[in-house]
C-alpha cells in the first residue's frame, strides 16, 4: 500500500468514525453499564492487591486472594472477560466513581458514609478489625492507646473505626497503602497498627521474629461489592449472582480457601 | 455518567487544606536549603586532588540521580531504623527530598562554574584584580546567573514531588487531601482543590523567583539587540 493510499484510507476511516459519533453517543445514553459490559464482553473491576488475604500478588507475580478469586468467579458467571483494575486502598472508590471500572469488589465494609457515595450490593464476606503490635507495646484496652503511635491505612474500615475508640493523645500515623503500614510496625516507626484480623495473621506468620501479637478487637463488619449510584441493573445482577453462589457454596469455598475460616451467615441489604 | 459536584465540603475544610499547603511549602524550603548546602559541599569537594574524595561525590550524584525518589524515601524511613537511625516522617521527608535535590544541584552548580571561560579569569588577573574580586565578580556572579533558572525550576519540582512523601506518612498537602477524600468520599472535589492549590503555589513561586532574578541580574542592563550593543564597533 503506497503512502497516498494510506492517507486516503486514514481520512476515510476518520470521516466514518466522525459520522458514527453522534449515533454512538446517543446509544450510550440509553445503555446501562450492564448493557455495556455484556456488549463489550469485558467487566472492569477495581481491586486492591496489597491487602492480604483479600488481594495479594502471589508468588507467581499474579494477583490472588479472596476478592481476586471472587472477581474471577463473577466474570466467569457473567460470561465475560475480567479486566482487573489494580488499585491501592485509597483509590478503590475513586477509581469506580471516575469510571475507570464498573464495579469495585475489594472487601469494602458497609458504612453509612460510603453508602452516600456508592451503592452497596449484598455482602459477600465478613471481617474483623484488630490492633496489633510487638509484645513490648502495652495495649490491653482502647484507653491504653493514649500517647502511642498507631499506624492506620487510609480509606479502610480501620480508618473509620479506630480513631473513634482511640482516646485523646493517641498519635495516629496515616499511610496510603497497607504494605507501608505493615513496614512501619516492622521498622518500629509506630507502636502498633490496625488492620483486618486476616492481614494480621499473615503478617505474624511471615514475620515470626518480630514478635507481634493481637492487642484489641476493634469491630466486626460485613463487606460487599459496590457499584455507582444509578447502576440498578448491574447491582441486581450482582445480587442475583451472590445469591446463587451462596447457595451453591462457591463463595464459602473461596473464603475458606484463603482465610481458613468458615464463611459466616451473610445477611442481605 | 452522573456526578454531582459538592464543593461546599472543600470550603468546610479550608483550614486543613491551608495547613497542608503551609506544610508543603515549609518542607520544600527546608529540602531546598539542605540540598543547596549539600551541593555547595560537593562542589567544593570536587575541587580536591584526591581521587577518593571526588569518587565519593561522583557516587552520591549518580546514585541519587539514577534511583527513584520514592525508593530513597522508603530506605530512609523504613530501612534506616534497622541500623538504629530513627526519625519522624517529616524529617525523613525533608532529608530524602533534600538529598535528592542535592544530587541535581551539584550538577547544576558544576555547569555554572564550568561555563565561565578560563580566559576571563586570565584577563581579570592581567588587569590586576585581587583573587577575592576575581571569585566574586568574574566567577560567582556569572555562575549564579547561569544556575539560577535551573535552581528555580528545581525548587518548583521539589514543591510538586513533595506530594509523594505521604507514602511514608509525612503530613503535607497531598496527605491531608487523601485523608479528606477518603473520609468524605468526595475525591474529585478534593483532588481538584489540591490541583488548584499546587498550581497556585507553583505559579506564585515561579513569578516570585523570576522577579528576584530580574531584580538581581537584569535590572538596568541593556537588552540584547538594543542600545549600546546594537552599535557597530568603530
Amino acid at each position: 500500500m503506497n503512502r497516498r493510499h494510506l492517507i486516503a484510507t486514514g481520512g476515510l476511516a476518520g470521516a466514518v468514525s466522525l459520522a458514527a459519533l453522534p449515533t454512538a453517543s446517543a446509544q450510550s445514553q440509553g445503555a446501562t453499564t450492564l448493557d455495556k459490559i455484556l456488549k463489550e464482553k469485558v467487566v472492569r473491576i477495581s481491586c486492591d492487591v496489597s491487602s492480604p488475604p483479600f488481594g495479594v500478588i502471589g508468588s507467581d507475580g499474579k494477583p490472588d486472594g479472596v476478592e481476586v478469586e471472587t472477581c474471577k468467579q463473577l466474570a466467569r458467571d457473567m460470561g465475560v472477560e475480567l479486566d482487573l483494575v489494580q488499585v491501592v486502598s485509597t483509590q478503590r472508590l475513586p477509581s469506580l466513581l471516575a469510571g475507570r471500572s464498573d464495579i469495585t469488589l475489594s472487601s469494602i465494609s458497609i458504612t453509612f458514609d460510603r453508602a452516600k457515595a456508592v451503592s452497596f450490593c449484598n455482602p459477600t464476606g465478613a471481617l474483623a478489625i484488630v490492633v496489633f503490635g510487638p509484645k513490648a507495646t502495652q495495649i490491653a484496652a482502647p484507653a491504653d492507646m493514649a500517647g502511642k503511635r498507631i499506624g492506620i491505612t487510609r480509606a479502610t474500615l480501620e480508618e473509620a473505626t479506630v480513631p473513634k475508640i482511640a482516646p485523646p493523645g493517641t498519635k495516629i500515623v496515616w499511610f496510603d497503602d497497607i504494605s507501608a503500614t505493615i513496614q512501619s510496625v516492622l521498622a518500629g516507626q509506630v507502636d502498633a497498627i490496625a488492620m483486618t484480623e486476616f492481614a494480621m495473621r499473615s503478617v505474624i506468620d511471615r514475620n515470626p521474629r518480630a514478635g507481634l501479637e493481637q492487642k484489641l478487637l476493634v469491630t466486626r463488619a460485613f463487606y460487599a461489592p459496590v457499584v455507582r449510584h444509578g447502576d440498578v441493573e448491574l447491582r441486581q445482577w450482582i445480587n442475583t449472582w451472590g445469591f446463587l453462589n451462596r447457595q451453591n457454596g462457591v463463595l464459602g469455598a473461596i473464603y475458606e480457601k484463603y482465610t481458613g475460616i468458615k464463611l459466616p451467615e451473610l445477611p442481605v441489604i | 455518567m452522573h456526578y454531582v459536584f459538592q464543593f461546599n465540603v472543600v470550603w468546610d475544610n479550608w483550614r486543613i487544606l491551608t495547613d497542608g499547603a503551609v506544610a508543603t511549602v515549609e518542607m520544600s524550603v527546608a529540602a531546598f536549603a539542605l540540598g543547596l548546602a549539600v551541593a555547595m559541599l560537593c562542589a567544593w569537594l570536587r575541587g580536591f586532588r584526591s581521587f577518593a574524595v571526588r569518587g565519593v561525590v561522583r557516587c552520591y550524584v549518580e546514585i541519587v540521580r539514577n534511583t527513584p525518589l520514592l525508593v530513597q524515601l522508603f530506605i530512609i524511613y523504613f530501612s534506616l531504623p534497622g541500623l538504629g537511625v530513627r526519625m519522624e516522617a517529616e524529617d525523613a521527608a525533608v532529608l530524602g527530598l533534600g538529598l535528592n535535590f542535592g544530587g541535581y544541584a551539584t550538577e547544576i552548580l558544576r555547569s555554572g562554574v564550568e561555563a565561565v571561560p578560563y580566559s576571563q579569569i586570565e584577563a581579570a588577573t592581567a588587569l590586576g584584580l585581587s583573587r577575592l574580586r576575581i571569585f566574586r565578580h568574574v566567577i560567582l556572579n556569572p555562575a549564579i546567573r547561569i544556575c539560577y533558572p535551573a535552581m528555580a525550576s528545581q525548587f518548583i519540582l521539589i514543591l510538586l514531588s513533595s506530594s509523594i512523601v505521604s507514602a511514608i506518612s509525612a503530613d503535607e498537602l497531598t496527605s491531608e487531601v487523601n485523608t479528606l477524600q477518603s473520609t468524605t468520599f468526595r475525591p474529585f472535589e478534593f483532588y481538584f482543590a489540591a490541583t488548584a492549590i499546587y498550581l497556585a503555589l507553583a505559579l506564585a513561586f515561579r513569578f516570585g523567583l523570576d522577579g528576584l532574578f530580574w531584580l538581581a541580574f537584569e535590572r538596568g542592563r541593556p537588552r540584547l539587540g538594543q542600545g549600546r550593543s546594537r552599535r557597530r564597533p568603530a
